[in-house]
């Protein structure tokens, strides 16, 4: 710990004389753009005056500049052994020095008492006077060509001939390669005799290169004559060309010349982040003092560059946003980008879509009128070889072996690597850096997320493997610091978690990992009593994939949003919802009543406790009660509830007696809001040329851009390939309207109730059992391997005759809910789109589809719903007398182990439902681009190795397991991502060893969950495992799970335990 | 279709009717009244949608009877709305009010259309319309809509207003269900809550045991299960199991103290929609049980105030021998089957039609207060309530002893003879 103090106490030095040459540097700046001023020497003086306050001793440091032989200082100070110079030099040619000496000896910085940092220093003030002397004595030049002009009888001197004799005194290179620009331009625009002269140009370059092979000195005759051509180029020139003409032509080449340095620095493939900044920085200053531009095409090719240095490689990002990122913008990002020494790192695919984003959306037609409340929270990105240099400094190499690692081993390993890193130090730059940006962000709560390279191809998914990180950022500097490096650790340690490796490993990507570029954000919003939170936070999405009326399109768009962290929004959660919103038909609203709008509002609050320095949940109630005044725009997120009516917040209302709804009616309602976000997500879609989704937060005034990626990134809302040749026979049933993307895992069993069936019932008892019945049928049948096919509305609440009567949770476990919308007579009756229990789908992700049989050009095969051999008296004999009416398939039975495959495509508005094996071609747009895409091969392998597993070490471990039989998807080797691993355990033990099992089973299955997160995005926090534990009386019983023991349908199958 | 065997509600309702009718041996013509309704409106509403174009709806209204005073009933929005049902639901609430003696009629009313593909002005604008087609034939004198499916208090304060713009004065009693301040009654939220177990009083007077020598055990935990808990506890009962949906677990679950429960401090771990978080209860010592474990308990009375067809043929049998009493608060929580065994083993019901008639009956002294345009302090109306349903209860009661007949028999017995008896009395039949 005193060795992690000291080093504390060595950076806060460090920054303090940071501080101190930045002041120096800034106060040279402001004097050197004074205007009028009448001497070098004066100026000089002034400098010399201004430079000791930017070393470590200012006391006893002096300086002097020496300019074309004349020594400036401000007293006679004899030079000493400790002193530091840098040239002034205008284009090469050295014309005079500047000096920094101390006047005795500070043993404490040993032979060598100047800092890296003070040599840089000097050497940039010897850049920037140069460039004033530039400045100087072409202004001096041209005041005396007017002088000239006002005497009638001398010679007018032209403005261009000043600038190129200015050129000749001080630069003959640049002189004549201006002057060979101009022949080139000449020859372009004609004139013959300009191409001899470009001859005898080419002889002389001849010569000088022969003159150098013979290493020998130069030739002073070539130069000369180099000059001479030069020189009757520009007469030439004259004759031929305008006084205009000329001059815009010399000043452009000037100028592309300046930018000379920084474009090569620049184009180098190899140049390093520091010599980037540093270019980038001179460009900054040099085009904001002079009105400077770069010519259109150097201009681009300098975008180009730094998109590939900062971002990415790949053609398809860099010809979007060449477009959009200005080298300006770019002056901006990099005083953000903390680095190591020497580094190639680039700031990863999160920074990229975000940097891009914005500048897209502040550069757009509608920045002015729409965008004035947009803003990027401040940001600061870590460079992505930040990582390896931590473990190179740490000597944590070692750490790489992991991913030979079996993954179990991983896994057991994690923890101790998170500690690990914990443990260990930052290097000095890096650490530098983040004390900067915490200055910078000052003290509020900070998020600090990964920004991986894999992100880097448009096109690769890397959903759900982030870690993101909040910070209270809180305390001392000190104690902030080490948070904030904590943190940094424990994301760079998560590129060691069992999946990444595996996930990295099948791809072969293991090369590539050790790099991760870290963001470090400034969380958006505002205190509220002890808790820190926007006010509002969510995700928006180009393409509505959940649509809850047929008057809303695809592109209208989605919203989800909460109060407070955007977190909730982000994650599906099964006790809470987020508001939806389609932004293009923002009026059309998922819940009609108050009541049902209450229902289905957000309970919780996602918050940072600044007193616990804790990231909490909490509820928003209590939240509200307390301290819901003191968040700024809480009349745009809440309404008062009584009586079934909801109102907005007024003066009046009082937040302690009045029952409160989150709503966003008054964001809806009363602000510029949903315009604002349906028109960034087609000014985006528009301009990066592809769906998009984007997080966003507001403090209650503006409007924050957090994260934009392509739509297609995120999990499940790519449409898949509709199969051409599907034979006839195998269509189960096809639609053409109002489709929506999603992935359906492979169907093992079809719960269909017959229209004609239903619709022949005669009394209101037998209607409700269909519903009983279905009911029973989720709790038995393999979950999310079934699918409910029925008429008209599931869970009509007027009438039931109009649909059978169902509440969510009696069908919580199918895989997608579809109605059929059978004419009667002209008249095609409306479907519910769900809209009963909405949002209870959309957080289940249960798909839904209405089917339109009487259209033409779809399909529907009656004959084998209603021909297939009904199974419905084999799990529920209860209800046998249904058969006629409710019908279950069991698909790979009727089909010689076939499963009914559901693909979906809504940009073709599209929908099928075929027979077919696990996997058909067609599934997916592009297997590599996606992890969910990936062959489903993946899921239930890698399910059932590590049932395998938990079978074998369980029985190893307890005592009085008979068998272990697993069920459902990975038996059937259908599993998806959200997929379970359903087992049965047969059971012979105590109490005492059952409780035993069950906790080591629930320790796994949280961990399972974690690895399947980490996989593919989809977050299970009540675990992986669907243990049931059957005891021999449930097996002679034939209680529900035992029953899957050698069941008619979808038996069990026993695991080895050996 | 004609020879269609599938199920119609209003055809149930009138099977239903025909056989009390048999039982009161009424004559044919009281019965060719009462089997139809008396009045039935069907007519357009055109609505120009935000887009510019118009869309036509189908609207309905039903008056079935209105013998004992102005028609009550709610409007329902609905896309797939058949009239036969909407017939069904205007004779069940004729049925309904004159069970608890309540000088007003049965109707019911609605517009075919799904209100998720309407936005709020367009909705409004339905709503005006709907109001416009009908003003001369609704009003406080003659029919009084309230809330239903998928409609709300807003919908009906836009009906409200369209209604006094076109009479040209304020008619606060044309509809029911406002918001207080806007013409809404105090003491809704008690209200059926309160009436079960102001009749949960009267049937335990006439089993002659007293109220603090019971314990009880409920299903459900909203709105209405809190209100008959407070006011029971307070007459001295004592309530020992509740059940409640859990919505994180998809579930329901039963919660037991056998010394008790406290409302005070299970409503500090209860949410908006009446469910209890299992983790605090358990801290706090309650049991934590399966959902349907409400039903077997050792007590008096059991009260289901959740959802339908919640005592069934599979758990009827559950249902322990000492208890004395079942209480419907929730609307047909006893299927047909169970219903028969709980007639045998003597359990005496307060059924659903009588148990939970509170709320009706605050619609109509929302409709009182609003006609004479002064309004009653929540004790007024709930002693006011008190009083109905207390008359209500010994009329049915008495019925049913002196006819020897079930409870919920006599209950529709006394309601249809009494429309019928108005209908003789106005010289209709």
């Amino acid at each position: 710990m005193d060795n992690k103090n000291g080093s504390v106490k060595s950076i806060f030095r460090d920054l303090r004389e940071r501080t101190k040459e930045l002041d120096c540097l800034y106060k040279i700046e402001a004097l050197l753009n004074e205007k009028h001023t009448s001497s070098l020497s004066g100026l000089f003086k002034r400098v010399i005056k201004v430079i000791p306050g930017g070393f470590l001793y200012p006391d006893d440091c002096c300086g002097r500049i020496i300019y074309k032989g004349e020594v400036i200082s401000l007293k006679d100070n004899p030079k000493t052994p400790w002193c530091l110079e840098a040239p002034i030099s205008i284009y090469g040619k050295i014309l005079g020095k500047i000096e920094v000496f101390y006047r005795k000896r500070h043993d404490e910085m040993g032979s060598n008492p100047f800092l890296k940092q003070e040599k840089q220093l000097l050497k940039t003030i010897g850049e920037r006077l140069a460039h004033a002397i530039f400045q100087f004595e072409y202004q001096k030049a041209l005041t005396e060509a007017e002088a000239l002009n006002g005497d009638a009888k001398s010679v007018i001197r032209k403005e261009w001939v000043i600038i190129v004799d200015l050129l000749k005194n001080t630069d003959q290179k640049l002189y004549s390669r201006i002057a060979r620009k101009l022949a080139n331009y000449l020859v372009w625009s004609g004139h013959k005799k300009a191409g001899e002269l470009i001859q005898s140009f080419s002889r002389n370059e001849i010569l000088l290169i022969q003159d150098a092979d013979m290493n020998q000195p130069l030739q002073k005759r070539t130069l000369t004559g180099m000059v001479e051509i030069a020189a009757t180029v520009f007469s030439l020139a004259d004759d031929i060309l305008t006084d205009d003409e000329i001059l815009i032509c010399v000043k452009k080449w000037i100028q592309e010349e300046k930018a000379a340095d920084i474009v090569q620095v620049l184009g180098k493939y190899d140049s390093t982040m520091s010599e980037i900044v540093e270019a980038v920085t001179r460009y900054h200053f040099i085009s904001s003092n002079d009105g400077f531009k770069l010519s259109d095409h150097t201009d681009m090719g300098l975008r180009v560059s730094m998109i590939r240095h900062f971002f990415f490689e790949q053609l398809d990002f860099i010809n979007i946003a060449k477009n959009f990122i200005d080298i300006e913008d770019f002056f901006g990002l990099v005083q953000k980008i903390i680095y190591p020494m020497g580094s190639h790192g680039k700031l990863g695919g999160k920074s990229a879509g975000l940097f891009l984003a914005y500048n897209i959306l502040v550069k757009s037609d509608q920045a002015e009128k729409l965008y004035s409340t947009l803003k990027m929270p401040k940001t600061w990105y870590v460079s992505s070889d930040g990582l390896p240099t931590f473990i190179h400094y740490n000597n944590l190499e070692d750490v790489t072996e992991q991913k030979y690692k079996e993954i179990d081993q991983v896994r057991m390993e994690y923890p101790q690597i998170i500690q690990l890193f914990k443990n260990s130090y930052f290097p000095p730059d890096i650490l530098r850096g983040l004390s900067l940006a915490l200055d910078d962000i000052g003290e509020k709560p900070i998020i600090v997320r990964s920004s991986s390279l894999l992100e880097d191809r448009l096109g690769t998914s890397f959903s759900g493997k982030y870690k993101s990180l909040f910070l209270a950022n809180q305390g001392s500097r000190q104690e902030r610091l080490e948070a904030l490096t904590d943190a940094i650790a424990e994301v760079y340690a998560s590129t060691f978690g069992p999946d990444p490796i595996e996930y990295r490993a099948e791809r072969g990507l293991l090369d590539f990992y050790e790099e991760m570029g870290i963001l470090i954000q400034e969380v958006v919003g505002h205190k509220a009593g002890p808790y820190f939170l926007p006010t509002y936070a969510g995700v928006a999405f180009s393409n509505n994939e959940f649509r809850w009326s047929p008057r809303i399109h695809r592109n209208d768009g989605l919203i989800r949003m909460v109060p407070g962290l955007g977190t909730r929004a982000v994650d599906r959660t099964s006790s809470d919802y987020p508001v939806l919103i389609a932004p293009g038909k923002p009026a059309l609203k998922v819940n009609i009543t108050p009541d049902d709008t209450a229902r289905y509002a957000p309970q919780k609050l996602d918050v940072i406790n600044m007193k616990t320095n804790q990231f909490e949940t909490i509820d928003i109630q209590d939240f509200i009660k307390e301290y819901g005044r003191e968040l700024p725009g809480i009349n745009t997120v809440m309404s008062t509830y009584e009586r079934n009516m909801l109102r907005p917040i007024t003066a009046m209302t009082d937040f302690q007696k009045e029952d409160l709804v989150v709503s966003f009616d008054g964001l809806r309602e009363r602000t510029n809001f949903i315009t604002l976000l349906y028109s960034i997500l087609n000014t985006l879609k528009e301009k990066i040329g592809t769906p998009v989704d984007i997080e966003f937060a507001s403090d209650g005034k503006h409007f924050y851009l957090l994260q934009c990626r392509p739509q297609s990134y995120s999990s499940g809302t790519k449409g898949s390939v509709i199969p051409k040749n599907i034979p006839t026979d195998k269509v189960i049933f096809s639609a053409n309207k109002y489709v929506t993307n999603g992935l359906i895992p492979p169907i093992s069993h079809i719960v269909y109730v017959d229209p004609e069936g239903y619709n022949s019932l005669t009394t209101i008892d037998d209607m409700k059992a269909v519903g009983r019945a279905v009911a029973k049928l989720n709790k038995v049948l393999p979950k999310r391997q079934f699918i409910l096919i029925g008429p008209g509305r599931w869970g009509s609440r007027g009438d039931i005759k109009l649909g059978v009567s169902v509440t969510y949770s009696d069908f919580n476990n199918t895989a997608a809910l579809i109605e059929v919308a059978l004419k009667k007579g002209k008249y095609v009756p409306e479907l519910s789109f769900g809209t009963h229990f909405f949002q209870d789908l959309v957080e289940a992700n249960i798909r839904y589809l209405p089917l339109y049989p009487d259209d033409e050009g779809v399909d529907f095969n009656w004959s084998f719903l209603k021909n297939s051999k009904n199974i419905l008296k084999d799990i529920v004999p209860e209800y046998e007398y249904l058969s006629h009416t409710l019908r279950i398939i069991d698909v790979p039975a009727s089909t010689q182990g076939q499963f009914l495959r559901i693909l979906t495509n809504a940009d073709q508005d599209q929908a099928v439902g075929f027979l077919g094996t696990g996997v058909e071609s067609g599934d997916h747009i592009d297997e590599e681009t996606d992890i969910l895409d990936s062959p489903l091969e993946d899921h239930w392998r890698w399910r059932m190795s590590m049932a395998l597993k938990i079978a074998r070490q369980s029985a190893e471990k307890t005592k009085g397991i008979e068998a272990v039989y697993i069920f459902g998807s990975t038996k059937n080797r259908t599993a998806v991502p959200s997929s379970d691993i359903n087992l049965l355990i047969h059971f012979r033990g105590d109490p005492i060893q059952r409780r035993e099992l069950e906790l080591w089973l629930d320790g796994w299955s949280l961990c399972l969950a974690e690895i399947n997160y980490l996989r593919t995005g989809i977050k299970k926090p009540e675990g992986l495992l669907d243990v049931h534990i059957i005891s021999d009386q449930d097996i002679a019983k034939g209680n529900s799970y035992a029953m899957k023991i050698d069941a008619v349908t979808d038996p069990a199958e026993k695991l080895s335990l050996n | 279709m004609a020879g269609d065997k599938s199920f119609n509600a209003f055809e149930m309702a009138q099977t239903q009717f025909d056989k009390v009718a048999d039982y009161l041996d009424l004559d044919s013509a009281t019965r060719e009244l009462l089997r139809e309704c008396f009045r039935e409106y069907h007519f357009s509403v055109p609505v120009k949608m935000d887009d510019g174009s118009v869309k036509v709806f189908r609207g309905f209204r039903c008056q079935h009877n209105d013998a004992l005073g102005p028609c009550k009933g709610g409007i329902r929005f609905h896309p797939q709305e058949t009239i036969d049902t909407v017939r069904a639901l205007s004779m069940w609430m004729t049925w309904k009010t004159a069970v608890v003696n309540i000088p007003l009629g049965g109707g019911k009313g609605g517009i075919i259309c799904d209100p998720h593909n309407l936005s709020d002005n367009e909705q409004e604008r339905l709503c005006r319309g709907w109001v416009r087609q009908l003003a001369k034939n609704v009003g406080p004198l003659n029919d009084v809509p309230a809330p239903d499916v998928m409609s709300s208090a807003q919908h009906m304060l836009w009906m409200l207003d369209e209604f006094e713009t076109i009479h040209g004065a304020k008619y606060p009693g044309f509809i029911t269900g406002k918001p207080v301040g806007m013409g809404g009654s105090l003491g809704r939220k008690e209200a059926t809550g309160y009436g079960l177990i102001y009749t949960v009083r009267e049937a335990l007077k006439e089993l002659g045991i007293r109220p603090e020598d019971t314990v009880a055990s409920l299903q459900g935990f909203g709105n209405v299960a809190q209100f008959a808990i407070r006011l029971y506890t307070q007459m001295g009962g004592k309530v020992i199991c509740v059940s409640c949906w859990d919505q994180e677990d998809q579930c329901s679950y039963a919660f037991r103290k056998s010394s008790g429960i406290n409302m005070d401090e299970l409503m500090k771990i209860t949410n908006r929609f009446g469910g209890i978080d299992k983790e605090k209860a358990a801290e706090i010592g309650y049991e934590v049980l399966p959902g349907d474990a409400w039903i077997e308990q050792e007590v008096d009375i059991l009260m289901p105030c959740a959802l339908e067809n919640q005592i069934n043929a599979d758990n009827v049998n559950r249902i322990k021998d000492c208890v004395k009493m079942i209480a419907e608060g929730a609307n047909g929580p006893t299927t047909p089957e169970a219903d028969k065994v709980i007639e045998e083993k003597g359990i005496f019901v307060v059924p659903d039609f009588l148990a939970n008639a509170g709320g009706v009956t605050c619609s109509y002294f929302e409709q009182v207060q609003c006609n004479m345009n002064y309004y009653w302090e929540k004790d007024e109306v709930l002693s006011r309530l008190d009083t109905k349903m207390t008359a209500a209860f010994i009329a049915v009661s008495e019925l049913a002893k002196k006819h020897k007949i079930y409870m919920r028999d006599a209950a529709y017995v006394i309601a249809i003879n009494r429309v019928a008896q108005a209908c003789k009395d106005r010289g209709w039949v």
